[in-house]
């Protein structure tokens, strides 16, 4: 294994890739530093545990990973892919039974220092089962039983995670298994109906949701109903008696809140920001500091940086984006193509969810922005899925 | 090029992929183009929305001086300790962790005991601060409540006007408790009390924005407009502009820092042409006359009109009303029979009664009577059959000379009816009765009124001409009005417009040229009477005090002052006399007239009894000034002189 490294002096990783994905962790422990740094949780801390400090080493922990990974064939690896995907499955489970319980919901399994998030493992888990499995000859996939048995793969744990629960991790586990399928060749027929179906049955829920009687409604979780009306701008008590209305309408002002100083801290960004370190809205505490330095990390960056800073990082995530796919298409073999491109995928959904709450184009969910957010789960995660796609550009097709 | 590759192969799913992110990468820019840079002011506009708190500063107000320069309104330096609310948070906390119970709270139930840790933390320090300066100090939990929910981004004023000893104990406190300061702020502050007090005014809490300024705030500071007096009337000169400070605040409205955006301009200087010497001569006298004497004087300088008193009995104490009267003080102020707030100098009518045979007078001599001529006097004259009018002169015989001093009934109404209610009045008008004087206090003065013999629904008859030459009936004057008149026969017949107002100078010594000055000796009109009648009436006076008149009283040795005085009956609608008011027009030197010095009095004995020895204090008190005048002018000089001479 090592040895054929060795054989192939040229410099074969993708060093572009590396470059921006150094950069982003580079711009993620910045400002994550500048999100904290008037929060007094993490103020009283020493200097070593404060969380950019811990960024930067989850970064470190994570490339160490990627290289590891980067060690074995991805091939090699993929015989793992069910012990993985199991594994994460048990997990999943395992935080129904010892999760650590935060703002009613169970994300979280303490292991003593470390608190992992299962769900990102999932993701990983998830891509290297379902690239594995799907990696068949094509017309195995055009038979029913292994279409619905990847479909089944995809469904487990977005169930288990929407359990938890966790609507925005779970959703994403859709448009990857998706793509994955796509891309392996699946009967585009069956995947238009199943997408298709979705879509009306989506659409089916979310008019039940908003407009239904009560008793007819889907049971969805409180404060999921409330962000989604919220984010539909709806009053949501449209005939409750008016002090009720009153209660109700305190309640999805605090809602909405956190969108509403998001969007102020990226509006009042401006062309070039306020400077490092300067940014308002997080030293007067408008932008809650519960959520400043990992889901709404991206909106510090936009206020002390300005649309200039906007621009490098969405430039550093197409520059990974682009690249990944490139690996995906000079992948030697259709396993490395369906990996790469479900990591592509996963990256570029939760950029997008990400950034696009921030401008509300898209709803807020718990959707952390890869290599940027606060959080070690993440940061590892990201960081194999880069291993991973730096795994197939070294094990690439000559040309 | 990267994204190019792929679209080159044959390879469909990874060119959808491309397109897809792209596109994805694309909608997010623009987005954020769109957020960044086109929408970006909203946004800024929203944070500073929300970020900051504008707070008016009431500007320093300008001081009201007397002629000389000393100040009768001023500002002193209010000392209090305010409690920052900013540096509490922590203790907040500490205090909210000691007293929750062990169970967990509802959201209402943990929002009221939070709120009440406050007020404990608040509390406390306000009895700290208490034992520091040795004066309990209260805060009810309303009041902290109020203060925290509506103006959570300013100090909380917790005591005012400390004295010197208490700041410097506040001061020398080795830990001063947190969130606790001293700060200064100006409070208007009248330096002789109840002295000019109808003139000055008073202020009422006012945190109005005035015309001009900006009109929204979202705090004000404790600011005041004048309610009455120069106060009032100047108040837009008084009171500057107001300025802006900004409050940068954060998300739970503590205050984070603030600056000043707009300075705030202090108010002009209002110059009075009132002499604090005489003006307090004038309201001593006025006190002493009677038991709370009901009167006013005016003290005019009869070459230019200047007003140099202007008092008005009973008065106020206008520092009463800052920072708010109370309910006592104002029982006091509405009285029913004092109303001292009326300034009766300007804003009450009177029956000018015996002082107004000085018009009748003009006018007799203006229609050819000779003053050297004897008349007999039975003691009473009886006009249109009605019943008789009584004098208070004695039976005999009488010249103008003598019927002027004794003030004879008889004499001016004879003599009035034979020149006629038109040249009586004709001058009155010349002298501008029955209009106001422009004595800029709106509001404040009231124009007397004139017989108008046409117009009166009854027939206009003798009797009525005849009440007329003795100043009774259908006659109204203010004391102001006496004293123009009185200076036109002393000036030589020059009706003069009061001068109230000296100049406006801006309180910066450096901006102190571009003072407004009023101008000086403003003519409204000359009295249609000859030199010769002038001279004879001035004799007259100075006759009634050096001579014996009914003025005697006001005569000083050496210091020739001249007189007239006036005991005007007031009568119910009935008809029947209920009250006296008393007079004494008088004008001083003689020989070079310059200081005019009117008296009325309420409810008086008579004008020579009750008016004219306050004109004789008033008198001496100018005699005093004018002494001090020539000492102070002649040390002044010498001074100079050593300068150039060491």
């Amino acid at each position: 294994m090592i040895g054929k490294l060795e054989q192939d002096q040229r410099v074969r990783l993708d060093w572009l890739q590396i470059i921006a994905v150094l950069g982003l962790l580079a711009v993620g422990a910045a400002f994550i530093h500048s999100a904290t740094a008037t929060n007094e949780v993490f103020a009283s801390r020493p200097w070593f545990r404060q969380p950019f400090f811990l960024h930067i080493v989850y970064g470190l922990v994570g490339l160490a990973a990627a290289t590891v990974v980067c060690m074995a064939d991805y091939r090699w690896l993929a015989r793992w892919s069910l012990v993985a995907y199991w594994a994460c499955m048990l997990l999943l489970l395992g935080v129904f039974v010892v999760g650590k319980e935060v703002y009613g919901a169970r994300r979280w399994i303490d292991f003593g220092p470390v608190q992992i998030q299962p769900s990102e493992f999932a993701k990983i888990g998830f891509i290297f089962m379902m690239a594995n499995f799907l990696s068949r000859p094509l017309d195995e996939l055009r038979q029913p039983g292994v279409f619905w048995k990847a479909i089944g793969l995809m469904l487990l744990p977005f169930l288990l995670i929407l359990k938890e629960p966790d609507l925005g991790s779970a959703l994403l586990f859709l448009p990857v298994g998706l793509v994955m399928l796509w891309s392996a060749g699946a009967p585009q027929k069956w995947l238009i109906k199943l997408v298709g179906g979705g879509v009306v049955l989506i659409t089916l829920l979310l008019v039940d949701i908003l407009f239904a009687p009560p008793s007819w409604r889907f049971k969805l979780e409180d404060y999921q109903r409330r962000r989604l009306l919220v984010y539909f701008g709806m009053n949501f008590a449209a005939n409750a008696p008016e002090a009720e209305r009153a209660r109700l309408r305190r309640e999805q002002r605090a809602h909405s809140y956190n969108v509403e100083q998001a969007l102020i801290s990226v509006g009042s960004g401006g062309w070039l920001g306020k400077g490092w370190g300067q940014g308002q809205q997080i030293t007067l505490g408008y932008l809650p500091r519960a959520v400043a330095h990992n889901d709404f990390i991206f909106s510090v960056i936009a206020e002390e940086k300005g649309f200039l800073g906007s621009f490098i990082v969405i430039s550093l995530y197409s520059v990974v984006l682009f690249t990944g796919i490139r690996n995906a298409a000079q992948a030697r073999d259709r396993l490395g193509r369906l990996l790469a491109a479900g990591v592509v995928t996963l990256l570029f959904s939760q950029i997008f969810i990400n950034i696009g709450m921030n401008i509300r184009i898209m709803p807020v969910t718990g959707v952390p922005l890869p290599l940027l957010s606060s959080g070690g789960s993440s940061v590892l995660c990201s960081l194999i899925a880069m291993g991973l796609l730096q795994n197939i550009h070294l094990y690439r097709r000559n040309y | 090029m990267l994204i190019f590759d792929q679209l080159k192969k044959n390879d469909p799913q990874m060119r959808t992929l491309t397109v897809v992110v792209l596109a994805g990468m694309i909608v997010l820019l623009a987005g954020l183009w769109y957020v960044q840079v086109v929408a970006s002011r909203r946004f800024v506009e929203d944070q500073r929305a929300q970020a900051y708190r504008t707070v008016r500063i009431p500007a320093d107000r300008g001081k009201i001086l007397d002629r000389n320069g000393v100040a009768l309104a001023d500002n002193t330096a209010n000392y209090r300790i305010s409690l920052y609310l900013e540096e509490l948070p922590r203790l907040f906390k500490e205090e909210w962790r000691r007293i929750r119970p062990s169970h967990p709270l509802k959201r209402d139930e943990r929002i009221a005991l939070e709120s009440i840790a406050r007020y404990r933390v608040a509390s406390n320090l306000c009895f700290r601060l208490s034992q520091i300066v040795g004066q309990p100090i209260s805060l009810s939990g309303e009041e902290f409540k109020k203060h925290y929910q509506a103006q959570l981004a300013l100090p909380l004023p917790l005591i005012n006007q400390l004295t010197p000893q208490q700041v410097a104990r506040f001061q020398e406190q080795p830990i001063i408790p947190p969130g606790l300061d001293l700060d200064v702020q100006p409070r208007r502050f009248y330096l002789y009390g109840t002295t000019a007090a109808h003139l000055l005014g008073y202020l009422h809490r006012d945190n109005q924005s005035r015309e001009g300024e900006e009109a929204d705030y979202d705090f004000r500071l404790p600011d005041y407009s004048g309610k009455v007096g120069v106060e009032s009337a100047f108040n837009e000169t008084l009171s500057g502009r107001a300025g802006m400070k900004s409050v940068l605040v954060n998300n739970l409205g503590y205050r984070q820092s603030e600056s000043t955006w707009v300075e705030a301009e202090p108010g002009t200087n209002v110059v009075l042409t009132i002499d604090l010497s005489i003006q307090r001569a004038a309201e001593r006298g006025l006190q002493a006359a009677l038991n709370n004497t009901r009167g006013a004087v005016v003290v005019m300088d009869c070459r230019d009109g200047d007003i140099l008193a202007l008092a008005s009995a009973p008065s106020f104490d206008p520092n009463r009303f800052v920072p708010r009267i109370s309910h006592e003080d104002w029982a006091v102020l509405t009285d029913a029979k004092l109303r001292p707030q009326i300034n009766r100098a300007i804003q009450e009518n009177y029956a000018p009664g015996s002082i107004f045979k000085i018009i009748t007078a003009m006018a007799c001599l203006e229609s050819g009577l000779d003053p050297n001529q004897i008349m007999y006097n039975p003691g009473y004259i009886r006009v249109d059959r009605r019943r008789p009018i009584g004098d208070t002169a004695p039976p005999g015989d009488y010249d103008f000379k003598r019927a002027f001093i004794l003030s004879s009934n008889t004499y001016f109404i004879s003599n009035g009816l034979r020149a006629g209610v038109d040249r009586i009045l004709e001058i009155s008008r010349a002298l501008h009765l029955g209009e106001r004087a422009g004595i800029p206090l709106p509001g404040q003065e009231v124009p007397g009124s004139l017989p108008k013999p046409g117009e009166k629904p009854v027939e206009w008859r003798e009797g009525d001409t005849a009440n007329l030459c003795i100043g009774q009936g259908f006659l109204d004057v203010t004391p102001l009005q006496m004293a123009v008149m009185t200076a036109a026969i002393a000036n030589g017949g020059k009706v003069l417009w009061p001068r109230l107002v000296d100049k406006l100078v801006p309180q910066d010594p450096l901006m102190a040229g571009q003072a407004w000055v009023y101008e000086r000796a403003r003519v409204r009109g000359t009295l249609p009477v000859s030199q010769r009648t002038l001279g004879i009436i001035r004799d007259a006076m100075r006759a009634d005090v050096e001579e014996g008149g009914t003025g005697k009283a006001a005569r000083i040795p050496g210091y020739t002052i001249s007189g007239k005085t006036g005991t005007a009956q007031v009568t119910d609608p009935r008809g029947r006399v209920v009250d006296h008011t008393t007079w004494f027009a008088s004008f001083a030197p003689f020989e070079d007239p310059r200081y005019v010095v009117l008296v009325m009095v309420e409810s008086g004995v008579s004008g020579g009894n009750t008016c004219a020895p306050i004109a004789r204090e008033i008198f001496e008190a100018i005699r005093k000034r004018d002494a001090g005048f020539t000492l102070s002018s002649a040390q002044g000089d010498s001074g100079v002189h050593g300068r150039r001479h060491p």
